[in-house]
C-alpha cells in the first residue's frame, strides 16, 4: 500500500480482503458497508488495525418491525484517510442480542448502554448494561416502533385548556390561537403517520 | 420529619373584615416593598434559560427592577422554570419549590411549561406545570424574549403589590390536588422532605382540601427520611473492565 492510492482507493484494497462486505460509495468521504451480523466484530477490527479507524463516533440503531430486525450502525473515522465510514448490520428483532464490540472501541460501552436502554437490544461482553438516561423509568424501551408515546401521554397527562375565558377576549381581538393543538396534531386529524420506518 | 410546630411563626393575615384602617396600610406598605425586592431561583430546565443572561445583565438589567438572581431556594421568592419539565427534573423542581420560604412565586416561561410545547408527544416532558405547582404568571413563547421576561416579572410585581399572587397559598390549601397530580406521574411511593400539611396547619392555610385521597395514600407510604451517605465516584477505570 502506498500512499499515491486516494483513501477510498486505500479502504477498497483492505476491503478487498473481507469477504461478503458490501459497499456503497455514498460521497467522496462517505463509505456504506454492509455486512452480516457474525463478520462484524471483524471488520472493525481489520478497519481500527489497518486503515486507522480510531475513532467510533457513534452508535445508532434502528428499528424495522416489519422485517423483525434492529439495524446497529457503527459509525467510524479515520484521521489517515479522512474518510467516514458506517457499518450496517442487522440483527433479529426477538431476542435482540448482540455482541458488544467493547474490547475493540472502549466509547462503545456508552452507545450499547444507551441503545439497550432505548430498544432493549441486549449486548453480551458489555462492561455495563444497567439504566444509563432513564434511570426512573419503568415503562417498555420507549424508542421501540410499537411504543405508543402519545398515549402514554394521553394516560399520564392531563392538556392544557385551550379556549379559557381570558383567551376569548384576546380572540375577539383578533389574537389568540390560531388553530388549536387538537386540530393541528396528526393523530387527531386522521391522517395517517406516513413514517413507517420506510 | 422536623416538627415545624418548634418555629415560631407569624402569619400575616390581612383584616378582609375592614377592621383597624391601619393594620391595611401595613399590608399594602409589605406587599410594595415585597413587589420591590425579589430574589429569583432560575431553575434552568430548557433551552429557555439562554434568554436570561440578556434579561439579567447590562443590555435589559433585570436589577433595576429590584430583581436579582439568589443561588439558594431558601432565600429565593421566584421559582423561575425556564423550558420543558422532564419527569426526572420534575422531581426536583417539586423538592426545590417546597424548600422555597413563603410567600413565593412561580414564574413558567416557554410554551413548554404551559402545555409541553414542542414536546407534547414526548412521553419523558411534563406537560401541565400548574398540575403540580401553582404557576403565578406563564411567559409564552419558544422562547419568550427578554422583554417579555421583562414584561412578565412587572406584571408578577403588579400582582404581588396588589396582593393577588397568592398561588403559594393554593399549595397549602389544595395539597391534595397537586399531590394527585405528582402521585399519577412519579408513583404512589412518592414523597418529598417536606411535611406540606404541618407547614399549611402552621401557616393557617390548612383547608378542607388540603388533605384527601392522596394525602391517606402518602400517608401508607411515608418513609421516615434518613441522611443520604456520602459517596466519592471516583472509580478507576480500569475496575470497570475487571
Ligand atoms: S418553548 Fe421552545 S425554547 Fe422554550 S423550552 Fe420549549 S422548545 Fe425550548
Amino acid at each position: 500500500m502506498n500512499d499515491a492510492h486516494l483513501p477510498v482507493e486505500r479502504l477498497s484494497i483492505i476491503l478487498g480482503e473481507v469477504k461478503e462486505v458490501r459497499v456503497t460509495q455514498k460521497g467522496p468521504r462517505r463509505t456504506r458497508l454492509d455486512v452480516a451480523a457474525d463478520a462484524l466484530p471483524a471488520l472493525l477490527e481489520l478497519l481500527k488495525g489497518r486503515a486507522g479507524f480510531v475513532h467510533l463516533s457513534a452508535i445508532s440503531c434502528v428499528d424495522w418491525p416489519d422485517d423483525a430486525q434492529f439495524e446497529l450502525v457503527y459509525h467510524l473515522w479515520s484521521y489517515e484517510l479522512n474518510l467516514l465510514v458506517s457499518a450496517h448490520t442487522r440483527i433479529d428483532r426477538d431476542p435482540g442480542v448482540y455482541v458488544s464490540v467493547y474490547d475493540i472501541y472502549h466509547p462503545a460501552g456508552f452507545f450499547e448502554r444507551d441503545i439497550h436502554e432505548m430498544y432493549g437490544v441486549f449486548f453480551e461482553g458489555a462492561p455495563d448494561m444497567e439504566k444509563f438516561i432513564l434511570t426512573e423509568w419503568d415503562g417498555p424501551p420507549p424508542m421501540r416502533k410499537e411504543f405508543d408515546s402519545e398515549g402514554w401521554v394521553n394516560d399520564h397527562f392531563d392538556w392544557q385548556d385551550y379556549r379559557p375565558d381570558w383567551l376569548l377576549e384576546l380572540e375577539a381581538q383578533g389574537g389568540g390561537v390560531m388553530i388549536p393543538p387538537d386540530e393541528q396534531r396528526f393523530s387527531r386529524r386522521g391522517i395517517e403517520d406516513n413514517d413507517d420506518a420506510g | 420529619m422536623t416538627d415545624t410546630e418548634q418555629f415560631p411563626v407569624r402569619v400575616e393575615q390581612p383584616d378582609r373584615n375592614g377592621g383597624n384602617i391601619f393594620s391595611r396600610v401595613f399590608d399594602e406598605l409589605t406587599a410594595f416593598c415585597r413587589s420591590r425586592s425579589l430574589f429569583i431561583l432560575h431553575y434552568c430546565t430548557g433551552c429557555g434559560a439562554i434568554e436570561l443572561p440578556p434579561a439579567m445583565t447590562s443590555r435589559f438589567d433585570m436589577e433595576r427592577l429590584g430583581i436579582s438572581p439568589m443561588v439558594s431556594p431558601r432565600q429565593a421568592d421566584i421559582l423561575l422554570i425556564t423550558g420543558y419539565v422532564s419527569v426526572k427534573t420534575l422531581k426536583r423542581v417539586m423538592l426545590t419549590y417546597e424548600q422555597m420560604g413563603s410567600p413565593k412565586y412561580v414564574i413558567g416561561i416557554c410554551s413548554c411549561t404551559v402545555n409541553g410545547g414542542m414536546y407534547w408527544q414526548s412521553y419523558a416532558t411534563a406537560k401541565k406545570l400548574n398540575d403540580y405547582m401553582p404557576v403565578d404568571l406563564y411567559i409564552a413563547g419558544c422562547m419568550p424574549r427578554p422583554e417579555a421576561v421583562i414584561t412578565g416579572l412587572r406584571q408578577l410585581m403588579d400582582k404581588i403589590a396588589a396582593g393577588e399572587a397568592n398561588g403559594w397559598e393554593d399549595y397549602y390549601r389544595r395539597y391534595d390536588y397537586y399531590l394527585g397530580h405528582q402521585q399519577r406521574l412519579f408513583g404512589e411511593t412518592w414523597q418529598t422532605p417536606t411535611d406540606v400539611i404541618a407547614e399549611a396547619r402552621h401557616y393557617g392555610l390548612f383547608g378542607p382540601e388540603t388533605l384527601g385521597d392522596h394525602t391517606r395514600l402518602l400517608e401508607q407510604h411515608q418513609a421516615p427520611l434518613e441522611a443520604l451517605e456520602m459517596q466519592l465516584g471516583l472509580g478507576a477505570p480500569d475496575e470497570v473492565k475487571a
